[in-house]
């Protein structure tokens, strides 16, 4: 990943930006039952495989900057919300996300059939996902890239 | 009726998000793993140019089969990775990881 960012580094003008948007690195999918104005929280969706390349990420972000070849302009974090009409278009859901794919906790998917169940006529299934937003400008253009 | 299941942000999110920190208007842009082009369709009206790349064959030509639909003229879809990507076209002024770091 470092190798990459110093690689887009060495493709930008003086001034140019480089951003990376991806997966919060700490805040998980939650799926919820919406009904109305509640929020019935489901569960909170598990990323066990992607835990290290999230890692990795922020780790490769921090390196490039610790090293002076990029200075980071700002970080911005937003929630976003997809509304399901059903429990098996979780599956669709799912399918959707670039893998590894997030996977319901032991127990999770279960719970969301019997809340669903449960849950009253008009009810929708909420996933919040949140991304976060890196913006970093480089210091030297292409000068890192032969490290 | 079938509801369109989307596991991304809304239209324009990640766009806005982006130009709190710089401007894509009339800027040359580098989008590394544009998958099936979502985020380039919505960053390429405002920019001057789009250079996509992804290293999934089958995701470049559903963008690409798209653009055509669309008759966008100012993307360039590739499949390709940044690692091995040639200098032409560089520099940019924009490069934009996409979910993909």
């Amino acid at each position: 990943m470092v190798h990459a960012l110093r690689r887009a580094a060495g493709r930008l003008h003086a001034g140019g930006t480089l951003i990376s948007i991806r997966p919060h690195p700490t805040r998980r999918p939650l799926v919820a039952i919406v009904t109305g104005r509640r929020r019935l929280p489901v569960a909170t969706l598990l990323e066990t495989a992607f835990e290290r390349n999230l890692d990795a990420a922020e780790s490769a972000l921090a390196r490039v900057v610790e090293e002076d070849a990029f200075h980071l302009a700002g970080v911005r974090s937003a929630r976003f919300r997809t509304y399901l009409e059903r429990p098996s278009q979780m599956r669709t859901y799912l399918e959707l996300i670039y893998p590894p794919r997030p996977r319901f906790p032991r127990g999770g998917r279960a719970r969301l059939y019997e809340m669903w169940d449960a849950a009253p006529r008009g009810a929708r299934i909420e996933v919040t996902e949140s991304l976060i937003l890196n913006a970093l400008r480089p210091l030297t253009r292409g000068g890192l890239e032969t490290r | 009726m079938a509801t369109e299941i989307s596991a991304y942000p809304r239209e324009g999110l990640e766009r806005r998000l982006i130009e709190r920190f710089v401007s894509l208007r009339r800027k040359h842009v580098l989008e590394i793993g544009c998958g099936d082009g979502r985020l380039t369709f919505q960053i390429a009206p405002i920019a001057s140019s789009v250079l996509a790349i992804d290293p999934d064959p089958l995701s470049i030509e559903e963008a690409a089969g798209e653009q055509q639909r669309r008759g966008i003229a100012n993307i360039d879809f590739q499949v390709g990775s940044i690692e091995r990507l040639s200098a032409a076209g560089a520099p940019f002024d924009v490069a934009l990881f996409s979910w993909s770091l």
